[in-house]
């Protein structure tokens, strides 16, 4: 091991695609707003490190906005949308708000439960699905619903549920 | 003696004012403030926990709601803006109704279990449930438990019983400037923490226990040991730095418990460095001197107080006896009492020696003749935030004054460039607009070119010694720097601790003196500790008390050099205060008698006093003894004892009086403090940060070695108190100290691959840990003093680095 | 004929029957004489005696150091000192009541949150040496583990009414 370093840089951890898309999101700003791009830098990063955001990470992005750490780390626990723990392949997010409450959503819920053998915000062991509970993400009309990497699928039923989670890899 | 700043009051015109109503009272009212904000001024009180008046307005405890009249809904007091004609209840039924409800919910997840917290007794949660609160709660669901983290040896944390006020997290990002507490999570999983585990590094971190209305977090060193109806509050000043810290320093029985801010808007307005709060750990600590001890044939003896002095007397006759006065020395420490550098100079004077000194971490004396009556900040400390430019010279400021570092910081926020030129690129917590990094002779012809730079302006300036500038060619950050000090109405140069350590500072002093002058910018010393104390008390050794004519002698630099057969040493330890402490140390030892006024017991770990000394004196601290302190801006607190001095302990006034007694010198028949002030009061002294005229004597630039040392003393090693305080020393500002270089020397040197590294500086030696810091420049390296690990390394000049032998 | 009356009511020593028959009455009537002290008078769950300090029966003391009872007192008997456990709780070092100083008010116990200390209904204690008036924690404890039964139970009785 060589001499210790005081302060680590971070920001190598963001690969340079990422980087790139980051400073999209960075122009979209006035310059000493860069802070602005955070939720976007995270969805970045996310997407590059598999679905989740290491420490690590988001001290990376801290420093590539010049931002204070813990103001990322707010915004990363605050979103349900970041993850902070390994995730399966595909993340579903069942939205369990009133409209979808009311449409039984319930029944969508305890069968990907047991369909999956998983719990709410778990992820199965092989590591293809993690389920989580979302609030509501603005598709009532199409009640009950859920949210399968990035995609919504409305009026759903259980037949319907296997259909989706069967068709993917 | 001093002069006393005038505070800016801004009243505001007529027209900013309008009229509005609060419980009937009808009251005038400036534009754009807040409800609150009124009825604080016109003393109604509304209930609040998230608002402060010195941090932003988030209306996040909804606690201030008031009824306004034709507001469909109640309003927080606190975020909204008063309007003309404005009825305001904040004590009606529909006030309180809603003040109570808004009780009951935060009372849902905060335990009920006042008597175990810490905060109980002085805990405005607490306060406020006892008039909005139910008796008994109708919640029996699961209250909502958070961990706690770590986050320092100075916090303790019982997140569990937070309210989300987040007056914390606003003081990070407000007035500390590095926002290390935050809100994670969200709805009932926000919790208040670091969110991960680590230390939090802010040199005013201490004011969250203060802010936190509840017993979230609490000082840990005083955790659970007092509770505050039992503590008695003194009012004291604070000794280590040259800001004077308003203290409330709480004692119960003889013990000091705590040390909480007592509010001075001219000064630290509400807030505390973390320095100023926890160093009185060290006045209880086991480490005190209690008892005079004499040492006879090497026994160290403990005697009572008239034998001592009568030692300590006969010892420094004899010195005189045999080989004159001048061969008489006195050091003390900068963080000593006005009192104390009045009766250690007048007891030196009187028997025929003006060698007396309290620059004990500086090294260039060369301009003592033409030095300004005493180091002055140039403006009141509250004027610095009014600045829009400000350089700052050899300057840590944030942690070396931390209360001056937050008034600049404020400066900064209300659009101030603030610049540097420093030997080290020291985090701000802000942005520097334009900074000189460079090696300490560097520094030296930076500033020159700053100073070049800004000739245009002032032609004259260059007058005195032009083939100083001749050569020199300003860089586009000097120039920079010249432009924005030159274009901005107010602006300020600031030299700092290190500038006044620097082998030139007296060159330092006349550039900085130049471009002030050139760029028609305040110029601000600042001194370590008390240090305007020790100039105005006399106790520098070419001036009396205030500036007058006295008996001259040397300099603390000369008295090592040229070491005393006798010396008197009041409340420093040399080696570790001098900044030459090798130096000092082989003056002490080559000394025949040492008179040591001492707070703590010499300990053999960092010091040879032991040896040397031949009389220990038990002397009071800031907290046992009565005294004055004289801060940068120059305005004298006088303050009493806040408790009886430890065991055989006595305040150092009264030592000197008595010393002064046995030595058989007259005017030493003080009865009390109030004579020595009398004796002592010259009246107004007109402040001045100016030279009396520019000695350019000095050569610009000395032969530039390889490899330079930068030595600062850190923020917890300026005193034998900071030194002692458990607390603080654990803290991530005073790590072991590290040989500090960047990678580019390391390479240079071939040290890629070592962790411990030996390092030669004059005669010393040390071994330490290598660091990798990009902050220092290329071609030095940064090595702390004030440690017993460093004290034995030449303080400037040529250093060598080798890898340790074994590593 | 009061003479007379008088007279033979002395003769016949009425007044000595008189007195001897208050006599009889009580040497027929219930006794209400305490032989103290091989006989005790009852005592209230109330009674405030020697003060004890109390534990949770998994042996844990009850003292949080909260120093209510030390602020309540108008006598200034009690005496804490206060620090935090290795486990992180709050707890006395030091706590001292002064019996001389104590006027056995109660306020101590009324304002105890954990109903840590406590007055036993002992009484019966004495000193034989200067300082030993000054009772220290160890001796509260052992004071509060020898009674504790009765503690508990005069507690459990009162409890209605509190």
């Amino acid at each position: 091991m060589t001499a210790q370093t005081s302060p680590v840089s971070s920001i190598d951890l963001i690969s340079p695609d990422s980087r790139a898309r980051i400073d999209d999101s960075i122009a979209k700003y006035p310059p000493e707003r860069k802070q602005a791009a955070v939720m976007a830098a995270l969805l970045i990063v996310q997407e590059q490190n598999g679905g989740w955001l290491s420490t690590e990470l988001m001290d990376a992005v801290a420093e590539y906005l010049e931002m204070p750490p813990i103001a990322v780390y707010e915004v990363a626990t605050f979103y349900t949308l970041y993850d902070l723990e390994p995730v399966g392949r595909h993340k579903v997010y069942v939205c369990t708000n009133i409209a979808c409450m009311l449409c039984g959503c319930q029944v969508i819920v305890d069968h990907l439960q047991k369909k999956l053998g998983i719990e709410l915000g778990e992820t199965t062991a092989d590591r293809k699905f993690t389920i989580k509970e979302a609030e509501c993400l603005a598709a009532c009309g199409g009640a009950p619903m859920f949210m399968v990497d990035g995609v919504y699928y409305e009026n759903l039923t259980p037949a319907k549920v296997d259909e989706i989670l069967d068709s993917l890899e | 003696m001093t002069t006393k700043p005038q505070p800016k009051t801004a009243e505001p015109p007529p027209s900013d004012l309008i009229a509005i109503e609060i419980n009937g009272r009808s009251m005038q009212a400036r534009k754009g403030s807040m409800v609150i904000q009124v009825a604080d001024a016109a003393g109604i009180y509304i209930p609040r926990f998230c608002y402060h008046h010195k941090l932003s307005i988030v209306a996040n405890c909804r606690m201030c709601l008031v009824e306004i009249e034709r507001a469909p809904k109640p309003m927080p007091a606190c975020a909204t803006p008063v309007a003309a004609g404005m009825k305001v209840f904040t004590h009606s039924e529909a006030a309180r109704y809603s003040q109570k409800a808004v009780m009951e919910f935060l009372l849902i997840n905060h335990p009920l279990d006042c008597p175990i917290c810490d905060q109980g007794g002085e805990c405005p949660l607490q306060d406020l449930a006892l008039g909005y609160g139910k008796d008994v709660s109708r919640y029996a669901e699961n209250k909502r438990v958070v961990a706690d983290l770590d986050i320092g040896p100075l916090i303790a944390t019982d997140m569990t019983r937070c309210i989300h006020c987040t007056r914390c997290v606003r003081f990070g990002q407000e007035i500390a400037g590095i926002m290390e507490l935050g809100a994670t999570g969200r709805g009932e999983h926000m919790e208040i923490g670091t969110f991960i585990e680590r230390s939090v590094s802010s040199e005013l971190s201490g004011n969250v226990i203060d802010l936190c209305p509840v017993g979230a977090l609490t000082s840990k060193p005083f955790r659970f040991t007092a509770r505050a109806w039992e503590l008695i509050s003194h009012d004291a000043v604070s000794p280590h730095d040259c800001v004077g810290s308003n203290l409330n320093v709480q004692v119960r029985g003889r013990r000091v418990m705590r040390v909480l801010p007592r509010e001075n808007e001219a000064i630290n307005e509400c807030w505390l460095s973390d320095r100023d709060r926890y160093s009185y750990e060290a006045v209880n600590s086991d480490e005190r001197l209690q008892v005079p001890m004499i040492r006879i044939n090497d026994r160290w003896t403990e005697v009572d107080w008239s034998t001592a002095l009568e030692f300590a007397a006969s010892g420094l006759a004899r010195v005189i006896d045999q080989h004159g006065a001048d061969q008489l020395g006195a050091l003390a420490a900068p963080g000593s009492t006005l009192e104390e550098f009045y009766l250690l100079q007048k007891l030196m004077r009187s028997l025929g020696s003006g060698n007396v000194d309290h620059r004990l971490r500086q090294v260039d004396f060369s301009d003592d003749d033409v030095a300004p009556v005493y180091p002055w900040l140039g403006q009141s400390i509250a004027d610095l935030e009014n600045l829009e430019a400000v350089l700052l010279v050899g300057s840590y400021l944030r942690k070396d004054q931390p209360i001056l570092g937050h008034r600049v910081r404020k400066a900064q926020l209300q659009g101030a460039q603030v610049m540097a030129i420093n030997p080290v690129d020291y985090d701000f917590t802000y942005k520097l607009a334009h900074a000189v990094i460079t090696n300490p002779l560097e520094m030296v012809k930076s500033l020159a070119r700053v100073a070049k730079a800004l000739s245009a302006r002032k032609p004259g300036i260059l007058a005195q010694k032009p083939e100083w500038f001749s050569a020199l060619e300003p860089n586009p950050a000097e120039r920079a720097i010249a432009e924005v000090l030159a274009g901005k109405d107010r602006s300020g140069v600031l030299l700092g601790n290190y500038a006044a350590s620097h082998p030139q500072a007296a060159v330092i002093r006349v550039l900085a003196e130049l471009v002030a002058e050139a760029a028609d910018a305040t110029l601000g010393q600042l001194a370590e500790g008390n240090g305007v104390g020790g100039w105005l008390g006399g106790c520098v050794p070419h001036r009396g008390p205030a500036g007058t004519a006295a008996l001259s002698g040397r300099t603390t630099q000369a008295m090592i050099d040229e070491p005393r057969r006798g010396f008197v040493v009041l409340g420093a330890e040399p080696e570790l205060d001098c900044l030459d402490g090798a130096g000092a140390r082989r003056a002490m030892e080559a000394a025949e008698f040492v008179v040591m006024l001492a707070v703590f017991k010499p300990s053999s770990a960092t010091t040879r006093a032991l040896e040397y000394a031949d009389v220990l004196l038990p002397l009071a601290p800031f907290t046992e003894t009565e005294g004055t302190f004289v801060n940068c801006e120059g305005r004298a607190q006088s303050f009493a004892n806040a408790t009886r001095p430890l065991g055989e302990a006595r305040p150092g006034w009264k030592i000197l009086r008595v010393l002064g007694n046995h030595l058989g010198q007259s005017g030493f028949d003080y009865v009390s403090i109030d004579d020595v002030r009398a004796e002592l009061d010259r009246g107004q002294i007109a402040p001045s940060g100016r030279l009396k005229h520019r000695a350019l004597a000095q050569r610009l630039s000395g032969e530039r070695p390889a490899l330079a040392r930068i030595t600062e003393v850190p923020l917890y090693a300026v005193d034998s108190c900071v030194r002692r305080a458990p607390g603080l020393q654990r803290t991530t500002d005073n790590p072991p100290p590290p040989v500090r270089m960047n990678a580019r020397q390391i390479e240079a040197l071939g040290l890629d691959d070592a962790q411990q590294v030996t390092v030669r500086a004059g005669e010393g030696e040390a071994t330490l840990p290598l660091l990798v810091d990009p902050r220092v420049p290329d071609g030095c390296v940064w090595v702390p003093g004030g440690y017993p690990q460093t004290f034995a390394l030449a303080p400037h000049g040529a250093t060598s680095v080798i890898k340790a032998a074994g590593a | 004929m009061n003479v007379i009356k008088r007279y033979l009511q002395s003769f016949l020593l009425f007044e000595l029957l008189q007195g001897l028959m208050v006599t009889g009455r009580h040497l027929f009537a219930r006794k209400i004489t305490v032989q103290y002290p091989e006989e005790c008078t009852p005592l209230s769950p109330r009674f405030r005696g020697l003060h004890a300090l109390r534990r949770y029966p998994n042996g844990e003391e009850r003292c949080i150091a909260c120093k209510l009872c030390e602020a309540i007192c108008p006598a200034l008997a009690i005496t804490i000192e206060s620090q935090e456990r290795a486990d992180g709780t709050r707890r006395t070092t030091l706590y001292d009541i002064d019996l001389f100083k104590c006027i056995y008010c109660g306020f101590c116990e009324e304002s105890c949150p954990v109903d840590a200390i406590v007055e036993t209904r002992f009484f019966e204690f004495h000193f034989e040496n200067r300082g030993e008036n000054i009772i220290t924690k160890q001796q509260l404890l052992t004071v509060g583990d020898k009674f504790e039964k009765q503690i508990a139970a005069d507690r459990a009785a009162d409890a209605r009414y509190r």
